[in-house]
């Protein structure tokens, strides 16, 4: 898409003597051929044993394919090649470079070096010592730093970014790992093929969510992360994310239906309920998240106790739903009427919190939610008819909630689909998706509309909000009153998921997700004021300790760091809203509102905070 | 030992606790306008330097008289680092950013306040045993332990010694003119950081004196001590008037006392027979804070810090 | 005062007190319709705080104000939604929304689709959004700012920020438009352009009532000035009538008061503007204090 001509550009090979080199001092033509050489020989190298033993999870001990963790590194190895092959402007790949920069080169190289020498130190460490390997391992790991290598010794930037790498250490590393200014638009597509595109990255996007979801081991969710990591971020340094949010913003509504189709896809490609299992609590979680997002993000309203609206919906759910440990035992509402109910509970509690505190500084209400968190956790663990009145049968919780039933459909029983076996979890992973594309309608809907401009409006600055007639109050209380009733809606399935409600999940902290400071975590994390923040954060967040038992003990830890380094550096969080990072970093850039993005641009140029 | 007097002695005792730790919320928030809701780990940290220096310093069987001042600096030395790290590695550079910014800093940094304790101190993901004064005395109405006596002495020192430093010495009266204007205060040639340095000292100092004070009383201390202990004196700080360091204390005496009335009379009133007691304690104290916000949200004895709707 | 209009805005004995300073002393001032009316003093002379009881920040201690023969409402988004509208005297955009946004945050009073209609899409939200941005579409034209339509607030240049300012204000459709120093750090440029703008606003059938420094920008511009000094009115009339004011004049350039109003007052506008806490206190201090 580039339209240069043959031979290298000028601006990719600038005579060796005046342009800028990297640390390594190597030719650029050789550094280059270094590249390409040890990408080949990186994805060469996974077809051989690594190990002896079969003793490494994975399977790494044989010769003609790849497994386990070597087809991570195959594919890093691949985007690696496929990255140098555009350098060389081989024809159909150039799109991949629009730029024509070198950073996409060095960072899939760094995830290929990353997860084979993860993987071979793991063998070396977990099979005690060296001699555990293979010459197939040697040759992989040798294979992987060649391509490290040579785009070290590529020059940092494009000549169009400057070449002032001057400065210390830290100017250089944010050099290398700089996005391009300016991204060439790309040629102007037909609408078939911008769809196509999305439905390819859609499934795509599936395809390794799917996988990420289905790691079967520790070794393997940690190789898979280094190879995400790396591969967006050299995707995002090479400006295709940029190229690919504008689709999304020609097609809006098509890249929404398919995103909820390849949600609704995702249990169709699980022959295991228990990575049903796993999805619906993402979704569960997931969607709290963007309920609590509506509250901070958009209404700036700092919620502390959010889980705890979540668990008014699940108790209230489990009391009406039939359980015959339910205090009201004989009730049993229909699945709707329980979701009002435990929505409508919810909302009063919220009524309950907001309106005395949201006439207050912002501050007041953070500790007052905070204070309703404890108090809803106090009460219900006491509400056991010893130390209080009869309701939530205390620390045990309410047990044997029946399965939801809706038109005659059974949520508990597995059901055939053209050949697939819906299992119980993956029923209501449907349901969950539905919910889930309730509260996106609703937050999507919400956010672009006077109500929510005028969220956003008190949010920026108050008093100009208020001397524009907005009643600072009252839309304040319908933001937090909305969040109170979405967490509620989703506590109603939750209920019906996990069998059970006892009070541990509904708490401030705690080790495992739902509790408010991980929902916190999940909505800063992804990004505030974002649809698809949340929910990455919410996946991320869940998947985590989920895969990483060694973390159980320390994720808690992890994330209290994480959301003071997140704060100082990057307070937008993963997934960037525009006016979010505006407000975070004095850029000073003057916005192009021609080109809009979807995920914004990263200031790896300035200073966050002050 | 349920005697009304007996219950009010309890009321202030606590409160006077909450009000040393209140102390440190309002001191911040009168100058930076920050809630530093890692306050109450502040106190906790106190609580394990105290600790330390009982178990792991001092000599098995160092007399009482000997070990609590040691043990008191132990604790001041550990959360007052740790309030002046915070300010320093986590608010301050956060200073000029939007407001949810350093609240959502102060959460992160409590969680992993309290995570490092529990992860790295040894024994401390269960209650560790503090070593306590619990001589008692019988003084006709009331029954008092020498813990008690320690923590009413300590409140009292320290009260009326901030009262002294802040109305008479220069660094108080500049902490004064800070809290009024800072802009205005810098001008004057006031070094606000040293200032903003000096609240959160002072707040870790007091945290610590209530820390020690909270593991003489009742024997033992935890890595979440700090979670209730924090939010409570909180509400004491908003309940005397946030920004008020006469209110903290007030607030915190109220607080207490409420507390300690609700949890021993309230199953007496018909119809809440059954939510009496300590486990409701709590949530009788939070109530009491929303109260307090409906009703007077400039707390006892502050001015009008409301925003109007 | 040559010809019988209709009074917009009155203000009759307004007295405000703090505490023991009396910051504005029973002030009578009307704005009638069609008119430009300045509002000028030296600095401290309680124009803000009387400014302030317009708009609904400050109730008065004394006397009312009355928009339209109605008595104000003591919220300043109700005093917006009767129709009076204000601009800031430090530019207080929604830094991080484009202009388009910012004009459509004015149009609030104007319109009440709620969430529901909002969750909805019904036929009638779309109807009231698209007249919406219309009606912004047509302000932005008239300050000359449509072409920025999509433009963040922040990143527009100092003059074009007054300018929207004005623009969002006049979004709330007001019968009275307050301009709080509309030409602080503007050139002489962009004051002129300033002042046309406010007489087409005034043609639009506007009443604007301005607060200024600038002198020759109020003389030329306004049909009637007010001299507040000390809290109190010290003349009204026309410019002509004011200039000519030996007192004005000394009160400008003479002697500084003693137990001058204006310290506590300024001190209380810029506690109030720091937006924590827009309340007539300062945020509360240490104990001491008081």
């Amino acid at each position: 898409m580039t339209d240069t001509t043959k031979t290298p550009t000028p601006e990719n090979t600038a005579p060796a003597t005046t342009a800028p080199r990297g640390p390594l001092p190597l030719p650029t033509a050789a550094a280059r051929a270094l590249l390409l050489a040890g990408g080949l020989a990186t994805l060469a190298s996974t077809f051989l044993a690594w190990t002896w033993t079969s003793e490494f999870p994975g399977d790494l001990t044989v010769y003609g394919y790849p497994g386990g963790l070597q087809w991570l590194t195959f594919t890093a190895g691949l985007l690696t090649t496929l990255f140098t092959l555009a350098s060389y402007q081989v024809r159909g790949l150039r799109w991949l470079l629009p730029a024509g920069n070198n950073t996409p080169l060095l960072l899939t190289a760094v995830g290929a070096f990353g997860v084979t020498w993860f993987t071979i130190l793991a063998i070396a460490i977990e099979l005690g010592g060296l001699v555990n390997l293979e010459p197939g391992g040697w040759i992989a790991a040798v294979a992987s730093l060649l391509p490290l290598l040579g785009a070290l010794a590529l020059p940092p930037a494009t000549a169009t970014s400057g070449t002032g790498s001057t400065g210390g250490t830290k100017e250089t590393i944010k050099a290398y790992v700089a996005k391009p200014e300016h991204i060439p638009a790309a040629q102007p597509l037909n609408g078939w093929a911008q769809r196509l595109i999305i439905t390819a990255v859609t499934a795509l996007g599936l395809a390794v969510f799917t996988y990420g979801i289905d790691t079967e081991y520790g070794e393997l969710f940690i190789g898979y992360l280094i190879v995400v990591v790396f591969a967006v971020w050299a995707l995002h340094t090479a400006g295709l994310l940029d190229r690919f949010s504008r689709l999304v913003a020609a097609n809006r509504g098509f890249t929404l239906a398919m995103g909820f189709a390849a949600a609704i896809a995702f249990p169709f490609t699980q022959t295991d309920d228990h990575y049903a299992n796993i999805g619906v609590n993402i979704l569960i979680f997931g969607t709290v998240a963007l309920g609590l997002n509506i509250v901070v993000g958009l209404a700036g309203l700092l919620d502390l106790g959010y889980v705890a609206f979540l668990g008014v919906g699940a108790y209230t759910a489990a009391l009406v739903s039939g359980s015959e440990f339910s205090k009201f035992s004989g009730v049993q509402f229909p699945f709707w009427a329980a979701a009002l109910t435990g929505m409508a509970a919810s909302l009063v509690f919220g009524v309950l919190i907001g309106a005395p505190t949201l006439r207050l500084r912002g501050d007041y209400l953070a500790i007052v939610t905070l204070g309703f968190g404890e108090i809803f956790r106090i009460a219900v663990n006491n509400m056991d008819g010893q130390s209080g009145p009869d309701v939530t049968n205390g620390p045990n919780g309410i047990p044997s909630i029946p399965d939801l039933k809706l038109f005659g459909f059974n949520f508990g029983n597995p059901h055939d689909l053209g050949g697939f076996t819906l299992g119980r979890f993956a029923n209501y992973y449907l349901l969950m998706v539905l919910i889930m594309a309730i509260v996106v309608l609703v937050y999507t809907r919400a956010a672009d509309s006077r109500i929510g401009r005028s969220w956003i409006a008190i949010r920026e600055d108050e008093t100009a909000a208020t001397a524009m007639g907005i009643n600072g109050f009252r839309v304040k209380l319908i933001a937090f009153a909305l969040g109170a009733s979405l967490a509620g809606l989703a506590g109603t399935v939750s209920a019906h998921v996990t069998y059970s409600v006892v009070p541990t999940p509904y708490q401030f902290a705690g080790s495992t997700p739902p509790n408010s400071a991980f929902l916190l975590a999940a909505v800063v994390l992804g990004g505030m004021g974002t649809v698809a923040g949340p929910l990455l954060g919410a996946a991320l967040l869940y998947l985590l300790p989920e895969k990483l038992d060694f973390l159980q003990d320390k994720s808690l830890l992890a994330f209290g760091i994480a959301l003071i380094l997140l704060m100082r550096f990057r307070p937008e969080g993963i997934i960037a809203n525009r006016r979010r990072q505006l407000e975070f970093h004095e850029t000073g850039q003057l916005d192009i509102p021609d080109t809009p993005t979807l995920t914004g641009e990263p200031a790896v140029t300035t200073k966050a905070g002050a | 030992m349920n005697t009304l007097p007996q219950q009010l002695a309890n009321g202030l005792l606590l409160g006077s606790m909450y009000g040393l730790i209140a102390i440190g919320y309002t001191m911040v928030y009168g100058i930076v306008q920050l809630i530093n809701f890692a306050h109450g780990e502040i106190f906790m940290t106190g609580a394990f330097g105290a600790l330390t220096v009982y178990a792991y310093i001092l000599p098995h069987g160092t007399s009482m008289w000997a070990a609590v001042p040691l043990m008191l600096i132990g604790g001041a030395i550990v959360a007052v680092l740790v309030a002046v790290g915070a300010e320093r590695f986590a608010y301050r550079p956060l200073r000029q950013a939007p407001r949810l910014a350093p609240l959502i800093t102060a959460i992160g940094l409590s969680l992993a306040l309290q995570e490092v304790v529990r992860n790295f101190y040894p024994g401390a993901d269960k209650a560790r045993s503090f070593p306590s004064l619990d001589t008692t005395h019988d003084l006709g109405a009331v029954t008092i332990k020498d813990a008690d006596i320690f923590l009413i002495i300590a409140a009292i020192v320290c009260m009326s010694s901030l009262a002294y430093f802040v109305r008479k010495s220069r660094t108080g009266r500049a902490m004064q003119a800070t809290a009024q204007d800072p802009d205005t205060a810098q001008l004057m040639g006031i070094d606000t950081n040293r200032i903003i340095v000096i609240a959160f000292a002072i707040g870790g100092l007091f945290a610590a004196v209530a820390a020690v004070s909270y593991g003489l009383k009742y024997g033992n201390v935890d890595y979440r001590m700090g979670f209730l202990m924090g939010l409570k004196a909180f509400t004491a700080a908003v309940l005397g008037g946030i920004g008020n360091i006469y209110g903290a204390m007030l607030g915190g005496v109220v607080l207490g006392i409420a507390e300690t009335l609700a949890s021993a009379y309230i199953n007496n009133i018909p119809g809440m027979q059954q939510l009496g007691g300590q486990s409701w304690a709590n949530v009788w104290a939070f109530c009491l804070l929303i109260l307090v916000l409906l009703l007077r949200p400039q707390g006892l004895l502050g001015e009008r810090v409301a925003d109007r709707a | 005062m040559t010809t019988m209009t209709t009074p917009v805005l009155q203000a009759s004995g307004v007295t405000m007190r703090f505490g023991g300073l009396t910051a504005v002393r029973s002030v009578d001032f009307t704005v009638n319709t069609g008119e430009i009316v300045g509002l000028i003093g030296p600095n401290g002379a309680g124009k803000t705080t009387f400014f302030n009881c317009l708009t609904g920040l400050y109730v008065p201690t004394e006397g009312t104000v009355t928009y339209k023969g109605t008595v104000l409402p003591p919220k300043p988004h109700l005093v917006t939604k009767a129709g009076i509208a204000r601009t800031f005297q430090n530019i207080r955009l929604f830094a991080n929304m484009t202009v388009l946004e910012n004009v459509l945050v004015g149009r609030h009073t104007r319109t009440k689709e709620g969430l529901w209609s909002a969750l909805l899409r019904g036929p009638g939200f779309r109807k009231a959004e698209k007249a919406s941005e219309e009606r912004a579409m047509e302000l932005l034209d008239f300050v000359g700012l449509a072409a920025k339509r999509d433009h963040l607030a922040r990143n527009l240049p100092y003059g074009e920020q007054r300018k929207l300012e004005i623009a969002r204000a006049l979004a709330s459709e007001p019968g009275l438009l307050l301009l709080d120093e509309p030409t602080a750090g503007m050139n002489p440029q962009e004051t002129r352009a300033t002042e046309e703008l406010v007489f087409a606003i005034r043609d639009k059938g506007i009443a604007v009532l301005v607060i200024e420094h600038d002198m020759r920008f109020i003389f030329n511009l306004c049909d009637r000035v007010a001299v507040l000094v000390q809290g109190e009115k010290l003349v009204e009339g026309t410019s002509d009538v004011v200039q000519a004011d030996e007192r004005v004049v000394a009160a400008y350039l003479g002697e500084p008061f003693e137990g001058d109003p204006g310290t506590a007052e300024t001190a209380d506008v810029a506690a109030a503007e720091t937006g924590a806490a827009p309340q007539s206190s300062t945020t509360s201090t240490k104990g001491e204090a008081q």
